[in-house]
């Protein structure tokens, strides 16, 4: 008899457990799946980028794009200022497709996916980090805390990543991140994104991210501007035709 | 022929106006005015050369201005032009008249690279239409592409493998999709390629056997050039090129010229009665058919590219020496023929290579290639394996090459008697972000009779300074 209590008792404690972990779970995937909506929303965008690289001493270097981009898998980016990069503009297709125009080549060139593993142009950004695929499509999502103003989220690669793990605080009133904290596999926080959002017509735009590489002790800021949303891009403006325009 | 000719140039001109007549009405806006200024830009490039051997003497010397002028006609049209202002070569006095020319003293020269106008959505939304001095660069291997034919090589710097002059060409591009194109290329007049300078003058030459008993003492030659009529002298090209499954390919043909001259009389004169001759050459340019296709992908993040084509000359390339002037009783002409290219016998070129980029900002690129560009006829192809690691550094301001270069097989049951080696490390620093300091050397080695194993003598040490503006 007393034996069944005892079974009972840790067979409700083990269900009220699950329950709860089952609802943190749900409402984590809810909260990823909140921050997407207002992340990636737009039907298509188009900005002035400008990127500012400040090494260790604080010395900075700036390089501007261009940067359009539609749905989730569809990006062109082309760089127009230092001169020595002016001209150079990568297409970013859907299945992992990119091209990479280099002006004093005159043709477009296929990029092995491997580009991916390295940083994008001598930023403290990843290929991963730049590409627009919603997170809950990459990573699966675990609550971890609830603060005043934010929810803090663990994400957790589905497919093959640099990373072990991303802890993401997202804004609680209007669900855009505010910090993204990037762990390698060996468990150390390497990278860190501040984000910047500012509201434009009816979309959030990020529209400074601050990454920092700790170990390189080395930080990109990306800002944005000129910022128009649905514009009515096509598909003929994400080709190969344009990329050599 | 002259007429239809003259009708089409007429027609593509009067359309080519009335876009650029058109679209001019829609510049109001102030930033439209904005983007259509002229934009000039370009690059400084020092380049210098000395030999590592004896007394380090220079070998190269290039100072060359790049402008780039950029303009937006309308939305749909621009110009654009690429112009090298250059100050190349050593001064090569020999005679004091020569202190009198400043263009011996302190050689200069200016070439106009490129300058076209494109028209997109000419006539039709899908076709796109380029105008003017191009470089109509085809090919997805690396640098080294046998389908690059439409362009006259420039072969000034052989280290600068795969550069091409621009063509006078109209160039069409008809779009289906985004996924499919058409591409026609036609260049009204063939101009062939320009050969090598300074201490890679004679790389390209064959080297000349004698019969016997002959000694050369002088020689001279006449290249016989295809008169500049349609057809003789143009050159047509068409691609299919598309992406199916995540793998890019193409399909092209080109009814061309090969640029590099065939020699296809030699006459033997007696000079002396001691086996002195001389030699009077007939050069010639062949027609060739060239099919050709290539492909690039990426799989589990290697980038994989292949590219072949088949030449096809038009006629058979027959050399003949003619030795009637040593045989003056022969009562018939004393000729030997031997046929360079059998036009029954196509050959191809071809390459396969590779690439990856390590998370650590390294690089490596390999390369297959069967058939260097100056390599003509089946058994007259070579191997060449080409291999680049390259590692960046601080956020790509410096990168080290350690290994690069290249592994040439002439004859492979022979090979300890018929390779070549090149290796070529470099480091190239970027003092600022428009400042690119390269150094480099160059060291070949060999056996047997090949381009670069007949380099042997020239290792170099290579220093270049870009500025880009």
């Amino acid at each position: 008899m007393k034996d069944s209590k005892i079974r009972i008792t840790f067979l409700t404690a083990l269900i009220a457990a699950g329950s709860i972990f089952s609802v943190y779970a749900q409402d984590a995937s809810t909260i990823l799946k909140q921050m997407d909506n207002v992340m990636f929303s737009s039907k298509d965008m188009s900005a002035k980028n400008k990127i500012i690289l400040i090494d260790k001493s604080g010395k900075q270097e700036i390089r501007e794009a261009t940067v359009q981009q539609k749905g989730t898998d569809k990006r062109m980016f082309r760089f127009t200022s230092p001169a020595s990069q002016a001209g150079i503009s990568v297409l970013s297709l859907p299945d992992d497709i990119m091209y990479l125009y280099l002006p004093a080549f005159g043709k477009e060139r296929r990029i092995s996916t491997s580009a991916k593993n390295q940083n994008f142009a001598g930023t403290d950004f990843s290929y991963d980090d730049m590409e627009s695929k919603p997170y809950s499509d990459k990573y699966t999502s675990k609550l971890l805390n609830i603060e005043t103003n934010v929810f803090v989220l663990e994400l957790t690669p589905k497919v093959q990543s640099d990373y072990s793990k991303i802890i993401v605080n997202i804004n609680k009133t209007n669900y855009y991140p505010e910090l993204m904290e990037y762990f390698d596999k060996g468990n150390t926080k390497i990278k860190e994104a501040h984000y910047t959002f500012k509201k434009v017509g009816n979309y959030w735009n990020a529209q400074e991210i601050e990454m920092s590489d700790l170990k390189k002790n080395h930080k990109t800021k990306m800002q944005m501007s000129d910022v128009k949303y649905d514009a009515g891009l096509t598909d003929d403006d994400f080709s190969v035709r344009k990329l050599k325009q | 022929m002259k007429r239809i000719y003259l009708f089409l140039t007429v027609i593509i001109f009067l359309s080519v106006a009335s876009s650029l007549i058109k679209a001019q009405d829609s510049i109001a806006t102030p930033q439209a005015q904005d983007e259509s200024k002229l934009k000039i830009s370009g690059e400084l490039l020092s380049d210098e050369r000395l030999l590592l051997k004896d007394k380090n003497n220079w070998v190269w010397n290039e100072n060359r201005l790049t402008l780039k002028f950029d303009k937006k006609i309308t939305d749909n049209s621009k110009f654009y032009s690429e112009v090298w202002l250059r100050n190349i070569g050593l001064p090569n006095l020999t005679t004091s008249s020569d202190l009198y020319n400043k263009g011996i003293i302190d050689p200069n020269n200016l070439e106009i690279r490129e300058a076209y106008i494109q028209l997109y959505g000419f006539l039709t939304k899908n076709l796109d239409l380029t105008i003017g001095r191009q470089r109509i660069a085809w090919g997805k291997a690396d640098k080294l592409n046998p389908t690059d034919n439409l362009n006259p090589l420039d072969l000034e710097d052989i280290l600068d493998f795969g550069r091409h002059r621009g063509s006078d060409a109209v160039n069409l591009n008809y779009y289906l999709n985004n996924n499919f194109s058409f591409q026609g290329i036609f260049i009204p007049f063939f101009q062939p390629a320009n050969m090598p300078v300074g201490i890679f003058a004679n790389a390209l030459n064959p080297t000349m056997e004698l019969p016997q008993g002959m000694v050369l003492k002088g020689y001279s030659d006449v290249l016989l050039m295809p008169k500049y009529n349609l057809g003789e002298s143009a050159i047509v090209g068409g691609k299919f090129k598309g992406i199916i499954k995540g793998v890019d390919f193409s399909l092209s043909y080109v009814w061309g010229r090969d640029g590099l001259p065939f020699d296809t009389r030699n006459t033997f004169i007696p000079v002396d009665t001691l086996g002195g001759i001389t030699i009077n050459s007939q050069l010639s340019f062949a027609r060739t058919h060239i099919i050709g296709a290539d492909m690039a992908t990426s799989i589990a993040g290697v980038g994989f590219w292949a590219e072949a084509a088949l030449f096809i000359p038009e006629k058979d390339i027959i050399m003949t020496n003619d030795l009637s002037a040593l045989y003056p009783l022969s009562p018939v002409p004393v000729t030997m023929d031997t046929k360079l290219l059998d036009k029954t016998k196509p050959y191809i070129k071809y390459v396969v290579g590779g690439d990856y980029n390590f998370s650590d900002g390294s690089y490596i690129n390999f390369q297959c290639l069967h058939g260097f560009i100056h390599e003509r006829g089946n058994d007259n192809l070579n191997d060449y394996f080409f291999l680049r690691y390259e590692k960046k550094f601080f956020n790509e301001k410096l990168k080290i090459t350690p290994v690069g270069g290249g592994f040439i097989v002439t004859d492979w049951k022979k090979l300890k008697d018929n390779y070549a080696i090149v290796y070529m490390p470099e480091v190239s620093y970027k003092a600022t972000d428009n400042t690119e300091i390269i150094l480099s050397t160059v060291v070949f080695d060999g056996k047997g009779d090949n381009l670069f194993a007949n380099l042997r003598d020239y290792n170099m040490f290579m220093f270049k300074i870009k500025y880009s503006f």
